[in-house]
């Protein structure tokens, strides 16, 4: 019974996934005074900071300027959108981080449906139907990440893990300003990400006719640069499917969500 | 000879010889009008002077209370609040009734050393806390000439009016 709830969640979580958007939104990305609280909303949903769907907030840390790691204060899973509470002792720049280890699905058609079982290279042997067809083994792994600064801003929560798909932030979260390039490199396990997909939005969408998104692709050097148009809250969402360099798993679908705001100038 | 070369060189040496063309002023004259609410608040006000490279050489003046509402300063905050805390706490003075009010500047950096000639921006930067944010910049000259610029009524600020003689 176990196996199967737990199965449905995966699934269930998966299709959000899939066809949503999911981020992380601080109450503040600065602030001037010692011991403020941040309050942080997570949801899965189409448009840009409209929640849709609240999700487990059980894989949210938050990372400290000394690059220490915690588990906030505080938590609520809502139906629409979840909600996380942490105080913010020290001064300098705080990483929120939504992320939870990668899985591995294996795909097949069977009987002319397009199945799936959670199991790596290693694993699907076993539990694969004998007339599975077109058996493909994914390793998926999906980021939300922003950016919080106190007082005068650093680096130390900024450092890469080097797994997976990962954002260099060339232009610090908190110098990003409406009418000024930012410019911020890709990478996967390490090296540099080119041919990156990106979608660039921003809150309001409700409000306009023009949803204004922005698509962009990072260079050969895993360069994304971008002006952002005006002040306030946006979303990067990248994605990037590749052959796997994994020996578990034959691709690899990686994905990465930022939020962060461009400042008034 | 030697006699009169070693006083001479007191006198440079305390600055008593210095060239008089140094001598030049900004003279700032911002106002921050009268604004019909239902809860006003003073405004939170920044003045500052950046060099052509948007860097912050001089914060001249800081109207402010508490440091929750500092950040909404946001220029300001950005180029010098967030880092600069001593000397955020040396410049800070209390927040102001609406009226106008005179500033100046003597060309020296917040290190007290004179900023080298070329072209300078004043920043003057009001937030008032329920209601909005005015930013006003007027590039100048920092070359010994007279000049005068007016800068249009915001809605957070007056007419901005600065003088260099």
């Amino acid at each position: 019974m176990k196996k199967i709830v737990l199965a449905t969640l995966l699934a269930l979580s998966s299709a959000v996934a899939s066809a949503h958007t999911l981020w992380v939104v601080p109450s503040h990305f600065v602030l001037s005074s010692e011991d403020s609280w941040i309050s942080v909303d997570v949801s899965a949903a189409n448009m840009t900071f409209v929640p849709d769907r609240g999700v487990s907030p059980n894989n949210l840390a938050i990372v400290f300027p000394d690059g220490e790691r915690h588990a906030f204060a505080q938590s609520y899973q809502g139906r629409r959108k979840s909600q996380a509470d942490h105080q913010l002792t020290m001064d300098g720049t705080y990483r929120i981080e939504l992320a939870g280890p990668a899985r591995y699905f294996t795909f097949f058609q069977q009987d002319g449906e397009r199945r799936r079982i959670l199991a790596n290279k290693d694993e699907r042997a076993a539990q694969l139907p004998a007339n599975a067809t077109d058996v493909l083994t994914t390793r998926s792994r999906g980021r939300a990440l922003s950016f919080v600064s106190v007082n005068a801003p650093n680096d130390t929560a900024l450092a890469l893990s080097q797994q997976g798909l990962e954002l260099k932030l060339l232009t610090h979260p908190a110098d990003v300003v409406a009418t000024e390039p930012v410019r911020w490199q890709f990478v996967l396990d390490g090296k540099v990400a080119a041919g990156v997909q990106v979608e660039l939005s921003r809150e309001g969408e409700l409000y306009r006719d023009d949803a204004g998104r922005e698509l962009m692709t990072t260079d050969a050097q895993g360069m994304l640069a971008f002006t952002p148009p005006v002040a306030g809250r946006y979303v990067l969402e990248a994605s990037l499917t590749e052959d796997s360099t994994d020996p578990l798993a034959d691709r690899v679908r990686e994905t990465l969500t930022l939020t962060f705001e461009a400042a008034l100038p | 000879m030697r006699l009169l070369l070693i006083p001479v060189a007191w006198l440079l040496g305390f600055g008593l010889l210095a060239p008089t063309s140094q001598a030049q002023e900004l003279s700032i004259s911002l106002e921050l009008p009268v604004i019909e609410t239902a809860q006003y608040y003073r405004p939170y006000v920044a003045v500052w002077v950046e060099d052509e490279t948007q860097q912050s050489v001089r914060l001249i003046a800081l109207w402010r209370k508490e440091p929750d509402w500092l950040k909404d300063i946001r220029r300001f905050w950005r180029k010098i609040g967030r880092s600069e805390t001593e000397l955020v706490d040396a410049r800070t003075g209390a927040t102001r009734t609406p009226g106008r009010y005179q500033l100046s500047w003597d060309g020296l950096d917040d290190a007290g050393k004179p900023v080298p000639a070329g072209q300078y921006t004043l920043l003057v930067e009001a937030s008032r806390e329920q209601g909005g944010r005015s930013l006003q910049r007027q590039s100048f000259q920092w070359d010994g000439s007279s000049q005068q610029y007016t800068q249009d009524a915001m809605p957070e600020l007056g007419e901005l009016r600065i003088t260099l003689n």
